[in-house]
């Protein structure tokens, strides 16, 4: 008993009832039919989310105005540059990638420049660094969809019983960054720093370099996201990460993690991630109109932060 | 103030040599501006490439003095009138316009015209009286993927539907003609809709997550730039596959005929070209020119079918969009026949 009521003061439950209350109510409208391929599917498509949430989890804790809005344009650029050099051939798979991760190091040190050099906050240099790296991304290669290498294609859409195999690894990569959160000095002081950045620095925490690293971290998630959905979709596209932008903060609230910072918590971007695609489903399942389903979409969301947020407080 | 009475002159000039007697202006000293709301996809990149090809050419002959491309940032209506305002003090002669809202901008697009300048919209049109439009007969094109299905599939079945990006016109518009097409063919039934926002991996997440709970499914109609992800999706969850329409993307049409080639898949491909920004500079040249243009023309559209498939295919630059781009000729042409209605 006692372990279910602990379970119940978990921040990230809630993210995850709502997810199954959702998808139970698919499989009702279709008496069950498809209800397993559903999540299977949710499984392919939250595994994008959750890759770059997990980046802007971290820069979220570090405190009240930290966010990344560049995501979406390095997610771009890295799919864009690193699908051109590779020009569909399967040895430069590795190389590739290593390419897509220079991107994302450079991006965040750039806005890591931004921010601490020419102190502009976190929210305005973010965002006008993503008009130029988008502008990059266009001048690159003007919008040409390179297909990707056939072995890449194939590994991110494996399935291993059911379970796509890109999934399995990022529930793993989840996994590591939850215990980077909590076990370790790098994520201690990310929290830290997020409660109270001042006293953090009091106590002899190294502030600059850890926000160095996460907001570097956080661009070098979005590239490697990129690089894997550009491959996974056939290519990558200028407009491809645009919808991942509201999402990885949508991901991260929902998910338990609070927006003001020095809270966070990596399971529930699972939960979350798997919530959002499952809502779209059911409402796109249900055959409803485009304005109903926005608008419920919003409602729905509401009602679980304010669920999850409400029962927060309570347990402080 | 100045400013504002040397434009009322400017206006009066312009009207008067608008009129007939000066029906042989020469265009050579004037200059053309292109005001385009967005820049982010295939698509919109291929326009301006193909602006850029023809007016380039076209100044160089002397057709005009110049053609310029702007291009906003944010893809904001806001944004784009304060271009617009900038573009009728930097003097141009005439603005063609693809526009954030066919409202939104109606307030500049009028201060440009009382500035005697001419405006002509295309793709996305503003309605304000004063401005030409050269617009696409979207919901035209959502019947003919329809008929077009009726036609393959006598019995009829069930249909996907994939529409655009919610709110914006041109979904509406095609959507509005799927389902006219789907009313006038009683033996289909759209058994699911979803939103791909013309990209493909929008719409391929979305046609995933709906597929298992779907029965089976002969046709998908679409909106151009979905074609492809909607197929991905298809053959991941291991269905049969559908005839899904096509967009002219160069994916689409590539993989359209590795598939005809594997196993006679049959399908069409329709779009509008995004070489449609040079038929507005021409239609353009030629009101600056002082002939006499009905207000609303219409596009052709660019149809590719089976047996045109790989002549297209090979004219599309690997991973474009098919395109064509318009000369004076075609300009005159569709003007001609907007006369003739």
């Amino acid at each position: 008993m006692s372990a279910i009521a602990k379970l119940a003061r978990q921040p990230w439950i809630f993210a995850f009832v709502a997810a199954v209350a959702v998808w139970l109510a698919t499989a009702a409208f279709t008496h069950g039919q498809g209800a397993g391929g559903v999540l299977s599917v949710a499984f392919t498509f939250a595994t994008f989310f959750v890759i770059v949430a997990i980046g802007q989890m971290f820069v979220v804790t570090l405190g009240p105005g930290n966010v990344d809005l560049s995501i979406p344009a390095t997610m771009t650029l890295a799919g864009t540059v690193s699908m051109k050099i590779m020009d569909g051939a399967n040895w430069m798979i590795l190389p590739g990638y290593l390419i897509a991760v220079a991107v994302g190091l450079v991006v965040g040190l750039f806005n890591v420049a931004l921010i601490r050099l020419l102190r502009i906050p976190p929210i305005i240099a973010t965002l006008s660094s993503s008009f130029v790296i988008q502008s990059a991304a266009i001048w690159y290669n003007r919008g040409l969809r390179v297909k990707p290498p056939t072995l890449l294609a194939d590994f991110t859409t494996a399935k291993i019983f059911g379970l796509p195999v890109l999934a399995i690894i990022v529930i793993l990569i989840a996994a590591v960054m939850h215990v980077v959160l909590t076990r370790t000095v790098y994520g201690r002081t990310v929290i830290a720093i997020g409660q109270n950045a001042r006293a953090a620095r009091l106590a002899g925490l190294d502030v600059g370099r850890v926000r160095l690293a996460t907001y570097v971290m956080c661009a070098v998630f979005a590239a490697s996201c990129g690089y894997v959905l550009a491959g996974f979709s056939g290519g990558a596209a200028l407009n491809m990460g645009q919808e991942y932008l509201l999402s990885s903060i949508a991901v991260v609230v929902i998910g338990g993690t609070s927006v003001a910072g020095g809270f966070a918590n990596v399971p529930g971007l699972w939960g979350a991630a798997l919530f959002l695609f499952l809502l779209v489903t059911m409402l796109n399942t249900f055959g409803l109109g485009a304005g109903v389903r926005l608008v419920l979409t919003g409602l729905i969301i509401i009602t679980v932060i304010v669920i999850a947020g409400g029962s927060r407080a309570n347990a402080r | 103030m100045t400013v504002r009475v040397s434009s009322l002159a400017l206006a009066l000039i312009t009207a008067t040599a608008l009129t007939p007697l000066a029906a042989l202006a020469d265009t050579a000293d004037k200059r053309i501006a292109l005001s385009n709301n967005y820049a982010g996809n295939s698509w919109r990149q291929a326009m301006l490439q193909s602006w850029d090809k023809v007016t380039s050419a076209a100044v160089q002959d002397g057709a005009v003095a110049a053609a310029d491309a702007f291009t906003t940032a944010e893809n904001q209506v806001t944004e784009q009138a304060a271009q617009i305002q900038n573009l009728i003090l930097q003097g141009y002669d005439a603005i063609v316009i693809n526009a954030a809202s066919p409202e939104g901008l109606n307030g500049a697009v009028q201060e440009a015209c009382d500035a005697g300048l001419t405006v002509v919209s295309f793709d996305g049109i503003v309605t304000a009286d004063c401005a030409w439009r050269i617009a696409v007969d979207f919901k035209k094109m959502g019947k003919d993927e329809v008929t077009y299905l009726a036609e393959k599939l006598p019995d009829g079945g069930n249909l996907l539907e994939i529409r655009g990006l919610a709110g914006v016109f041109v979904d509406d518009e095609i959507s509005a003609g799927i389902h006219e097409g789907v009313s006038e063919n009683p033996q289909f039934k759209i058994v699911g809709s979803v939103h791909g926002d013309w990209a493909q991996d929008v719409a391929q997440k979305a046609v995933a997550g709906i597929l298992p709970s779907l029965p089976e499914v002969v046709g998908v109609v679409t909106q151009g730039g979905d074609g492809y992800g909607a197929a991905q999706a298809f053959k991941a969850a291991g269905r049969d596959m559908p005839i899904i329409v096509m967009g002219n993307r160069q994916d689409e049409l590539a993989w359209w005929k590795e598939q005809k080639d594997a196993n006679g898949y049959e399908t069409m491909s329709v779009s509008i070209a995004p070489g449609v920004s040079t038929l507005a500079f021409w239609v353009a040249q030629q009101i600056l020119d002082g002939a006499d243009v009905p207000k609303d023309l219409t596009v052709p559209f660019l149809r590719i079918d089976q047996d045109n498939l790989e002549e297209n295919l090979e004219t599309t630059q690997k991973g474009g969009v098919a395109n064509v781009e318009y000369a004076l000729d075609d300009a005159k042409k569709v003007i001609a026949e907007a006369k003739g209605d």
